[in-house]
């Protein structure tokens, strides 16, 4: 993605060398995303169609959380709002009074993301201000042909690339910066700046440079998973992901075209590796179509992600779990802070440096605290895991989110990083984090009419759910039209 | 369960300017059950806010949220319209530009991730900002605003109104007497406190106790009621601002202009507000400008001089108090910004109107958010005061927050960093910096040109400037159309 990315958007600024080692392999279990990937790979110029046949890709609308806030319950966390605002109130309050009266259904009942994933359904937003505008979408799809499908595009526009592995890193001695990289076979690779994307090895900026990992793990405790694919146990093909919690962890289910991805996240200081292959064996629905393989991991961010001439992209500089399907964006986004503070004509102006660390440490951030709220805002205590989760402490600055909505329904503005309102609210409620108070404004509309009101926002999602395709036809047709215009 | 919160049941607004009426407004349209009075009269003319004769777009959709019609704004209280700002002599004599507002772009581009992915981008192809369409309509004079909810070739165009404070101010009044907005004439002589910080009720000269559950300062500068509270502490910003005396100048000829103009001059910048009733013209001295010198620079007989002390309280909401306006930040009436920054952090108290019982987290989040709206207008005019010229006029200053990063950004690479809560949009940002004298840089991804793709965005930009001129009619004559129809007889 760096590679290309660069190539494509600063082609005049400099080559790219790609350097990668097929006796590397790529984890290779689905990966679903998030609405950001559109407008990534627009940027690049490559046609959606062809992307998704090339990756198997399917269409997502949100992700299924199932079992997290008590066993037996589920909500969706939807690409798209809930409701709308009426005078200045968020749609959320009138939710609390309706459900104070007995009269709210599921909040899902009033999104459209919600009820077009639950009825598996699928049709892209509208352009105007409609009903049918108002959710995005994003692609799940397979990650060990999604690195070839962008290989191949970076090869075709430029990118040289190096097969090998590096054995040694040159530096200069007075500035410390990287210099070259040398091969196994001894080939040597001069660079004015060298983007580390060896993942958790991090051989520039981890293991050469040695720049300090802030650990998470206290926060979020699961650092491994149990990878295994399936085939689909039914015809439908989901438009969104399934995380289910699990006793140490939770499980992932991610649709592709042709198969099912399937993973057990797990913490293992509270589940053996051999004790979370068996349990994904038994939860997973279709046939497996290969063993569990375990994949380790470490949640946390390196104290910089850009030192000297050294820039991480993705889990060489950070990680966070995929509980919410932020891998490809983390990376992604540090990609088009690096594009925009790119240095000019080779030269690295540490203002660069110090403002690309600030954006990728406030995205990290915020991105990490809603995963813990997913983990602490439960009633589950059933197993030492969900116990640990349950009752440690928060960051300050979760901790404040968490008062403001408890004890006034609000949620804490911003509007740079990832997760906003509807994001919080989706949680906070499908968890059964209800606050102790709403909005006054709420109950000024007698509750009767207030009910009519929201019953005509369901209907109209009901009618628009009705109207679409089902998400495999719609694949489908896509596919064939593609195949036409070929 | 979640029970909706107890709620108001009485809320006083001190300061019955054109900013405590309008809040009184928003707060009883609001809560229809709540008993809202307003009092006092208007602030003197140090509240600049109150005394604004013009204000950003933000406000036009906050009255419209508020029942105010914009064409009781024209007719009424003396209304025009502004589409651009023209800055002259702030990057050396002979330099000027042009801010015109919103965001010109395509709006799929409108999202936090697409600003990082293009935002300015599309301008930065190193000359200065000037392709608007408001400012090709405004310098040929021609616009009428486009009827909404109708695609026109002038729909993008966002503007701002101008209006005679006094007029607006009594049009206001109307409305909070139709919404039965109490009114007490009086001084303040007691501050009953109640719980914690909170306070119970105030003693109005003659006319007894009056409590209530929230107390809104919109005194003026003086605070009246936030200056009050034990907590209540002041930042102040001089060390950044430089502006010590406002010279207010005596209204001249009234002007049809779609323009208004900031002005760098030896003795200060210079402020002109076009409107019916006459050109508005301010000045804004450094200590060590004489009168004498301002008000030769002023070239009209001044009707006040007002000293000022920059500066913002250190939480606007205390308790029960929450002060907005000038009575929560003081500063130069540069633009509009004083009463824009008011009329936002009006619309912030609506969306976090709070209970009875009011939670020390909800008012912390207020106070996060209304404090980045006030360090954001801090920003934007240390700007201002950072160009080498006005420095020669104004002398050096040290540069708050992120100024120096954004310029540094800005020269270099034509990057707006984003902050939140800030009272221009990126591209407004952009414009500015470049009508103040900075060149904007190129940003990487725009180094390679690409000169067909530059050529057809400029040929797209000629067409819809042509056909924005040819759909909108001469603004003088169609102004005054407008208010001669406004006076026909009814039937």
């Amino acid at each position: 993605m760096t590679a290309a990315g660069i190539a494509r958007l600063l082609p005049d600024l400099a080559s790219v060398q790609l350097v990668e080692s097929e006796e590397i392999g790529i984890v290779g279990v689905g990966e679903a995303t998030l609405p950001h990937i559109r407008g990534f790979v627009e940027k690049l110029g490559i046609d959606e169609a062809a992307f998704m046949k090339a990756t198997h890709a399917t269409f997502k609308l949100g992700i299924d959380f199932r079992d997290f806030g008590r066993i037996g319950e589920s909500y969706i966390h939807p690409f798209g709002s809930f409701g709308e605002e009426v005078g200045g109130v968020g749609f959320h309050h009138y939710w609390l009074e309706l459900a104070r009266h007995g009269m709210a259904r599921d909040l899902g009942d009033y999104s459209l993301a919600v009820a077009a994933a639950k009825a598996n359904r699928f049709r892209p937003p509208s352009q105007d201000d409609s009903l049918a505008s108002t959710y995005g979408y994003a692609y799940q799809f397979d990650a060990t042909l999604f690195g070839p499908f962008m290989r191949e595009f970076g090869l075709g526009i430029g990118i040289e690339r190096h097969e090998g592995r590096v054995v040694t890193v040159e530096r200069d001695g007075a500035s410390g910066n990287v210099t070259a990289l040398v091969l196994a076979d001894g080939r040597r690779i001069e660079g004015d700046l060298f983007i580390d994307c060896s993942g958790f090895r991090s051989i520039l900026l981890g293991q050469e440079l040695d720049v300090p990992w802030e650990d998470w793990t206290h926060w979020l405790p699961c650092d491994r998973a149990a990878a295994m694919p399936c085939t689909h146990a039914t015809d439908d093909i989901r438009p969104y992901t399934t995380a289910t919690a699990m006793p140490a962890g939770w499980r992932w289910q991610i649709p592709l075209q042709h198969r099912m991805g399937n993973g057990y996240v797990f913490s293992s200081a509270h589940v053996s590796e051999d004790e979370a292959c068996e349990a994904i064996r038994a939860a997973a629905e279709g046939t497996p179509l290969a063993d569990p393989r375990i994949l380790k991991f470490r949640p946390g961010r390196r104290a910089q992600s850009w030192s000297h001439n050294v820039i991480g992209v993705g889990l060489a500089s950070g990680f966070l779990e995929p509980l919410e399907s932020t891998s490809i964006y983390l990376a992604q986004m540090a990609i088009t802070y690096l594009i925009e503070l790119f240095p000019e004509r080779g030269a690295i102006d540490p203002r660069d440096r110090d403002e690309f660390n600030r954006l990728v440490d406030m995205e990290y951030d915020r991105v990490r605290d809603f995963l813990i709220l997913h983990y602490n805002a439960t009633t589950r205590d059933d197993s030492e895991f969900w116990n640990h989760v349950r009752t440690m402490r928060l960051p300050d600055s979760l901790e404040g989110k968490l008062e403001l909505w408890r004890k006034a329904g609000r949620i804490e503005k911003y509007s740079d990083g990832l997760f906003y309102d509807a994001s919080w609210i989706a949680v906070y409620v499908g968890q059964g984090l209800l606050p102790e108070a709403h909005d006054p404004r709420a109950a000024m509309i007698a509750p009767d009419a207030l009910a009519r009101a929201t019953e005509r926002l369901r209907l109209a999602v009901t009618g628009e759910v009705a109207a679409m395709p089902g998400h495999r036809d719609f694949l489908r047709a896509e596919a064939a039209r593609l195949a036409e215009a070929a | 369960m979640s029970t909706p919160r107890e709620p108001l049941r009485r809320i006083v607004v001190v300061g019955g300017g054109q900013v405590g009426i309008l809040t009184a407004i928003a707060v009883r349209r609001s809560l229809p059950g709540c008993e809202v009075i307003v009092i006092g009269g208007a602030p003197g003319p140090a509240s600049f806010a109150d005394w604004s004769p013009t204000a950003m777009p933000f406000t036009n959709k906050l009255h419209d949220r508020l029942g105010i019609a914009e064409a009781d704004i024209i007719t009424r209280a003396g209304g025009s319209y502004r589409l651009i700002t023209r800055y002259v002599g702030w990057g050396g004599a002979g330099q000027a530009g042009v801010v015109a507002y919103g965001e010109t772009l395509d709006p799929a581009l409108k999202t936090a991730f697409a600003r990082d992915w293009g935002g300015v981008r599309a301008l930065g192809s190193g000359a200065p900002p000037t392709a608007s369409l408001a400012q090709v309509l405004a310098e040929a004079g021609r616009f009428a605003p486009p009827p909404p909810g109708e695609p026109t070739p002038i729909s993008a165009v966002d503007y701002a109104l101008r209006w005679n404070p006094a007029a607006y101010r009594a049009l206001l009044i109307e409305q909070a007497e139709a919404l039965q907005v109490g009114y007490l004439e009086g001084v303040i002589d007691n501050i009953e406190p109640g719980e914690g910080d909170a306070i119970a009720a105030i003693g109005l000269n003659g006319q007894g106790r009056i409590a209530a559950d929230l107390f809104i300062d919109c005194s003026g500068p003086q605070a009246t009621l936030l200056a009050a509270q034990m907590r209540f502490a002041f930042t102040d910003w001089s060390d950044t601002l430089p502006t010590r005396h406002v010279y207010l100048g005596q209204p001249g000829a009234p002007m049809a202009a779609l323009e208004d103009r900031i002005t760098l001059t030896g003795a200060g910048w210079v402020s002109e507000v076009a409107g019916r009733d006459g050109l508005q013209a301010m000045l804004g001295a450094p200590a060590h400008v004489s009168r004498e010198d301002a008000l030769a620079m002023l070239r009209v007989p001044a009707r006040a001089v007002i000293a000022l002390t920059p500066g913002r309280v250190a939480e606007p909401w205390v308790g029960n108090v929450i002060a907005i306006g000038d009575a929560a930040a003081r500063f130069d009436p540069l633009g509009p910004l004083n009463l824009d920054l008011a009329h936002r952090q009006l619309d912030l108290l609506l969306e976090m109107l709070p209970g009875r019982t009011i939670s020390p987290l909800e008012r912390a989040e207020y106070n996060r958010r209304s404090g980045l709206m006030m360090d954001g207008v801090h920003e934007v005019l240390a700007l201002h005061f950072a160009t080498e010229d006005a420095r020669r006029v104004f002398g050096m200053r040290a540069l708050p927050g992120r100024v120096a990063a954004v310029i540094d950004q800005f020269t270099r690479r034509g990057r707006i960093p984003f902050r939140e809560e800030l009272p221009l949009l990126g591209q407004e940002q952009f414009a500015l910096l470049a009508a103040l004298g900075w060149q904007p840089g190129l940003p990487p991804a725009l180094r390679h040109g690409d000169a067909g793709t530059e050529a057809r965005a400029r040929a797209a930009f000629e067409a819809s400037a042509q056909a924005a001129l040819a759909f909108a009619p001469p603004y003088a004559a169609w102004l005054e159309r407008a208010l001669l129809a406004s006076r026909a007889p009814a039937g």
